[in-house]
């Protein structure tokens, strides 16, 4: 009963802020100095100049932009509920469609870099906290250092030494496996340094928990050990972030889809807040919030998965 | 004079041009002539739509839409859609006479009726906004005599009609495809007669292009006859330079185009390259001369005086794109006025003496000049990352320490393309100096931008909100002037009025660059604008 109503309120909690993340970007991009009708202008015909409203008047009476703020609005809530993001002003297509087209390579990218980059940091944390001051020593050198690492760089210096020198992956590869390579571990690898970096801290602390050595008395081995009992308590801050590392990643993505020609929501974003083409943004920040809000719901679960003091404190 | 410079350039132009054109000889190529294949071309931009006002669209429509006429090499106006064409006496109307039996690609033919419908819609319907304006206000009427007869009224003499015509703006579609299909159809698969169709577009990747067995309608300039030697071209679009670049190397595209300048002698050792200079106007300054400090003529030629624009270009872009003193019209326009450009070389002494006579004596705790209290401060607007890429901001940070010196505070303002574009400094308050570029194939560019604003006809192109009687009438000379000589005097005089006020203060020419791959002969650049041609282009090997 209670878990029941637990689940109505989460869910009506997650629609309230992907419409609410709807509603800000909206009024967000009306705030943005410049008028849309003289941007579009501007954009068909590749100029900076001002335009006379004689000019602006049909785009202005196509596109409503004439009409009152309320009424924009009211408008967009009301295609909303209907399913309906709205018609792009430059690509003249359903943005719906324009979404749904570039959504799968972005997700397919960001995940798998967030799949990638914990395998890195989890096999780098398990075979370096301390083992010793040489290996262990590696371990914080590369964690720091990747960590660190813009993805513009690591893209272009895992193109030129993957792509350009060994051939070994190509560099507009599109959305093909082999050609995704590359641009999952551009943004792979400064997260699995980041990550590593949190989990590691939390290893060593637990290594030196009294139930650590209890379980070592108990003749467990140290892989066992550290699979089975530490690992389980490291990770947890490091889950916890990513749900922020998936939204970082899609920032990520645009500089990552750039370099290897790759199609992808960042790009598509970036094109439309530049041309303030305001149905498509919204529809993206309101596909980007929905992903937020699972992502943090998949973290809950993850967590009550892993601390099974959760699970019980669920069900009481 | 000027014309001997001009045609100097040009042949410069073409010597360059010509590196993918000599290779015709098969033995020179290093391999035998292969038909089919696909070219893989990385471009920078993805337009919005396939056809439309912004040079980023020409590019890609020029593929797919023919043009009635078309621009040659040694700047004459030659057939395409249009076989031959008569202008009369009085130069108010032009008549077309179309190729015959040439059909559009959904089978419906290209008649006179069709070209002029396409006129009608780039005028009156908002069809394309760039080749409204390139013919505004001249523009009268188009009207079908007989099925292979057009007849275009004008309501005043305008010879530079048809060389601007010749622009990727005025792709002639089919109105039964514009009229039947939807607005998102139109947008990304119009139909032309043109040498490919749209075959695909995956939207932020890349458009595949089609070639059209059916092709009968290519230009007196194509290199060969008859329709795409290749299959398909994947018109990739790849935002990054140095990847783009590098898929060179890999074998992964054929073609690229903007080569980064740091990588243009690699290239020209590598590659076949392709260097073109783009007529119109060049990156130059627009000066404010409404309100704010340029409002007094001595400052914006000690402006022009105090910074060694020259030097910082030729370093900044590592010697690739030329530097431009003129700031009406780049080099490679024809009519280009080539005295007026070598003005204002840089003369810090000179810059210091004109502002000590304007009254800019005082000097404030930073070295900055003051009068009556006020600081010599200049804002400057730029276009950051669409306009002016990193190298162009370094020219600009460059000179910002030179002008300093001179005691001139320059603040440099990036400027997004929202913002730009959305206009947030299109007022005169907003910015005192703004660098900006218009390509076009003739000086007549001039009045699209110098024509004096009025309360009645504003001109928001004249972002240097500079109104001279003398050089409006100048133009309107030039652009009514049907002996070509003539005309181009009457031009250059023009330049020479606006860069005698420094109305606006030049700074380097627009450029485009490409690199082919030695395998691929036969890419050629259409005259206009530059883009590149890819119904001629075969694979050797």
């Amino acid at each position: 009963m209670s878990a029941a109503i637990r689940v109505v309120f989460k869910t009506v909690a997650s629609l309230a802020v992907i419409v609410a993340a709807a509603s800000v970007t909206f009024f967000a991009q009306l705030a943005v100095p410049g008028d849309r009708a003289n941007t579009l202008m501007n954009l068909q015909t590749g100029q900076d100049k001002q335009w006379s409203a004689a000019e602006l008047a049909p785009l202005n009476e196509r596109f409503g932009f004439d009409d009152p703020v309320v009424v924009q609005y009211l408008d967009y809530l009301n295609g909303l509920l209907h399913g309906d993001l709205g018609t792009s002003y430059t690509q003249k297509r359903p943005v719906l469609e324009i979404i749904g087209g570039q959504l799968l390579p972005s997700l397919t990218l960001t995940g798998a870099a967030l799949l990638v980059a914990w395998a890195l940091a989890l096999g780098i944390t398990l075979l370096t906290v301390k083992r010793g001051r040489f290996l262990t020593g590696l371990g914080t050198t590369w964690e720091a250092l990747t960590a660190s690492l813009p993805h513009y760089w690591v893209g272009v210096v895992l193109l030129v030494v993957f792509a350009v020198q060994l051939r070994a992956f190509p560099i507009i590869g599109g959305t093909s496996a082999w050609g995704s390579v590359l641009p999952v571990l551009t943004l792979a690898i400064p997260l699995a340094g980041f990550l590593g970096q949190v989990t590691r801290d939390e290893f060593e602390q637990v290594l030196r928990q009294p139930f650590v050595t209890t379980a070592r008395t108990r003749g467990m081995s140290d892989l066992g050990v550290r699979l089975r009992h530490v690992l389980r308590h490291a990770i947890l801050p490091a889950v916890t972030l990513s749900g922020w590392a998936l939204g970082a990643l899609v920032s990520g993505a645009v500089i990552a889809e750039n370099i290897f020609g790759r199609p992808g929501i960042g790009q598509v974003l970036v094109t439309a807040v530049n041309t303030r083409d305001l149905p498509t943004v919204s529809g993206i920040v309101l596909v980007v919030a929905a992903i937020y809000v699972i992502a943090n719901l998949l973290v809950d679960l993850a967590y009550a998965l892993i601390d099974p003091r959760l699970r019980t404190a669920g069900a009481r | 004079m000027t014309r001997t410079r001009a045609t100097l350039i040009a042949a410069a132009v073409l010597a360059t041009a010509s590196l993918s054109a000599c290779g015709s000889d098969p033995a020179a190529a290093g391999g035998d002539p292969k038909t089919g294949g696909t070219i893989v071309y990385g471009h920078v931009q993805e337009p919005p739509c396939i056809f439309g006002g912004w040079i980023q669209q020409a590019y890609i429509s020029r593929q797919v839409l023919d043009g009635l006429v078309t621009l040659a090499e040694d700047g004459s106006v030659q057939p395409w859609l249009a076989t031959k064409w008569a202008a009369s006496a009085d130069g108010l109307t032009y008549t077309f006479t179309l190729k015959d039996g040439v059909k559009f690609t959904d089978g419906t033919p290209v008649d006179a009726e069709a070209v002029a419908w396409n006129f009608d819609l780039w005028e009156n319907k908002g069809g394309n906004s760039t080749a409204k304006v390139s013919i505004d206000p001249y523009y009268k009427s188009a009207k079908a005599v007989d099925a292979r007869t057009v007849e275009i009224s004008l309501n005043s003499p305008y010879p530079p009609f048809l060389n601007l015509i010749t622009q990727g703006y005025f792709g002639i579609q089919s109105p039964t495809a514009y009229k039947s299909r939807t607005e998102k159809e139109n947008c990304e698969k119009p139909i032309g007669s043109g040498g490919f169709t749209v075959k695909e577009w995956k939207h932020g990747e890349e458009v595949v292009l089609a070639k059209n067995p059916a092709y009968t309608s290519w230009p007196a300039t194509a290199k060969h006859e008859g329709p795409a030697i290749v299959d398909e071209v994947r018109w990739k679009f790849i935002a990054d330079g140095v990847s783009r670049y590098a898929s060179l190397s890999t074998g992964e595209s054929h073609v690229v185009y903007e080569v980064p300048t740091v990588n243009w002698k690699d290239a020209t050792a590598r590659y076949q390259t392709i260097r073109y200079i783009t007529p119109g106007k060049p990156v130059s300054f627009y000066i404010n001369t409404k309100t704010g400090p340029f409002t007094d003529a001595a400052v914006r030629k000690a402006f022009a005086y105090g910074a060694d624009r020259k030097a910082a270009v030729e370093a900044g872009f590592h010697g690739v794109i030329p530097y431009e003193g003129n700031p009406a019209v780049s080099q490679s326009t024809p009519g280009y006025n080539a005295e007026a450009a070598k003005a204002y070389a840089y003369d810090p002494a000179k810059a210091n003496q004109l502002l000590d006579e304007a009254g800019w004596t005082g000097r404030n705790a930073e070295k900055v000049r003051t009068k009556d209290g006020q600081p010599l401060t200049i804002k400057l607007v730029y276009g950051s990352g669409f306009i002016f890429t990193q190298e162009g901001a370094t020219v600009l940070q460059v000179l910002q320490e030179q002008w300093k010196q001179v005691g001139f505070d320059v603040k440099l303002i990036p400027a997004t393309q929202a913002e730009l574009w959305g206009g947030k400094y299109s007022d005169p308050s907003t910015f005192d100096a703004t660098p900006s570029y218009w390509t076009s194939p003739s000086a007549a560019i001039l009045w699209i931008v110098w024509r004096p604003s009025t309360a009645e006809k504003p001109n928001g192109s004249n972002r240097s909100f500079y109104n001279n009687e003398t050089l409006s009438t100048t133009i309107q000379q030039a652009n009514a002037e049907a002996d070509a000589a003539k005309a181009n005097a009457l031009y250059g005089k023009a330049q020479q009025i606006i860069q005698d006020d420094a109305a606006g203060i030049g700074l380097y020419t627009q450029n485009s660059t490409y690199a082919v791959a030695q395998n691929l002969k036969n890419v050629w650049l259409e005259k206009s604008q530059g883009e590149p041609v890819f119904s001629d282009a075969y694979f050797v090997g």
